[in-house]
């Protein structure tokens, strides 16, 4: 694919990227935040209708906790964005950000996810 | 119950973005008008071939914010009660149907067409519609069905639906149906000016009519924009529950993949 092609294709699913994903409310998560995580994949389920994710992240005193991304777009829709399922397989390090489950703090939304090249890919908005 | 229904047209109303964006579009109608009117022949070359590979491009609706009848707004108020938005059929791989599917989640609409028939395919949920040209139908299903019994004719260049044998879908902030549905789709080719390149969209006008639950029509334009450089992608809507139910069994399957 061309690089002007996949730029058009790139904006045209952006465009409708939110109502994509929302074909269920996201009221059980607190979208108004994007909290970034930057950890290594430890799980990674590239399914429909919605992926998952499971990121090994480093506390502040060097102990490591997994962080559950239990939804996030459908597997269908990222790759078309363009994001490569090796980019993002168990080993490999990315920045994610995520939107707490309400009623589960430990459980997100996955929003974006940022490989080390910068290359972003968003689930919902731009 | 308004609130939950203004959430629901609410993603609607995001929609609305790619529909201003395709509206800013130049409609250039290239349609053929020269086959003959309201007719029940099958599609011959002066009709237009909906085949291939096309991609939802918003829609509009009018109103809005369908009136339910008294019983519809009785049964909303107790499936409000008891149901969220979060209790999402769609997430438990519920087709949405008939008349939902026309305007689609975001994935590839595949079509066949056939002078006898119309096979749809939509990737998402893994859909399937069979519409048949009048003069080649199969009797009524036994079972009304998500995608229901459909049969079209021409009027021209229009290629009329009519939809019956509908199951419900008694989703009261999901745009529910009664199986006393019927659905009416005026199809047709228009072209559009797309970067500059002359590009086709299906434009599909519907009339949603259930008395059982709206005490008016539903009038909906629904677009689909072709897009022949997109790959239909499997769907499969079960892993999720599959995985959780190894997860509640406390099951795990071997990972073939991790093999030498």
């Amino acid at each position: 694919m061309n690089k002007r092609l996949k730029g058009l294709l790139v904006a045209a699913l952006a465009a409708i990227a939110l109502p994509a994903a929302a074909h269920h409310s996201f009221a059980i998560y607190d979208m108004t935040q994007n909290i970034e995580f930057d950890g290594v994949v430890e799980t990674l389920k590239m399914r429909n209708p919605h992926m998952a994710m499971t990121l090994t992240v480093a506390n502040p005193d060097g102990t490591k906790k997994t962080i559950n991304f239990v939804e996030g777009a459908p597997a269908n829709m990222i790759v078309r964005l363009g994001l490569n399922p090796a980019d993002v397989a168990p080993g490999k390090p990315i920045k994610a950000i995520g939107a707490p489950r309400k009623d589960d703090p430990n459980a997100y939304f996955l929003k974006a996810i940022i490989l080390p090249d910068g290359h972003r890919y968003n689930a919902v908005g731009p | 119950m308004m609130r939950n229904i203004r959430e629901g047209f609410g993603v609607l109303m995001k929609s609305a973005s790619t529909i201003a964006l395709a509206a800013a579009l130049i409609a250039v109608c290239g349609c053929d008008r020269s086959g003959p009117a309201a007719t029940a022949v099958a599609a011959t070359p002066q009709h237009p071939d909906f085949s291939g590979i096309w991609f939802p491009a918003g829609r509009q609706q009018d109103p809005q914010r369908p009136e339910f009848t008294p019983g519809a707004a009785a049964a909303a108020a107790e499936y409000e009660k008891a149901f969220t938005l979060d209790d999402d059929p769609g997430r438990y791989c519920q087709w949405p149907g008939m008349p939902r599917a026309v305007w689609g989640a975001p994935f590839t609409v595949e079509i066949q067409q056939r002078p006898q028939d119309l096979t749809i395919y939509w990737e998402g949920y893994g859909m399937y519609r069979k519409i048949f040209m009048a003069d080649s139908a199969p009797p009524v299903p036994p079972l009304p069905s998500a995608m229901g019994y459909s049969v079209a004719h021409w009027e021209g260049d229009t290629l009329v639906v009519d939809t019956t044998n509908l199951k419900q879908y008694p989703y009261m902030t999901r745009q529910a149906t009664s199986s006393a549905a019927h659905v009416v789709e005026r199809i047709r080719l228009e072209e559009r000016e797309v970067d500059g390149k002359k590009t086709k969209f299906i434009v599909n006008e519907l009339v949603v009519t259930d008395p059982k639950v709206y005490t008016a029509p539903i009038k909906i334009t629904a677009t689909l924009r072709h897009r022949p450089d997109l790959q239909p992608l499997e769907y499969t809507c079960t892993d999720a529950l599959w995985d959780d139910y190894l997860t509640e069994r406390g099951l795990s399957l071997p990972d073939l993949d991790a093999l030498p």
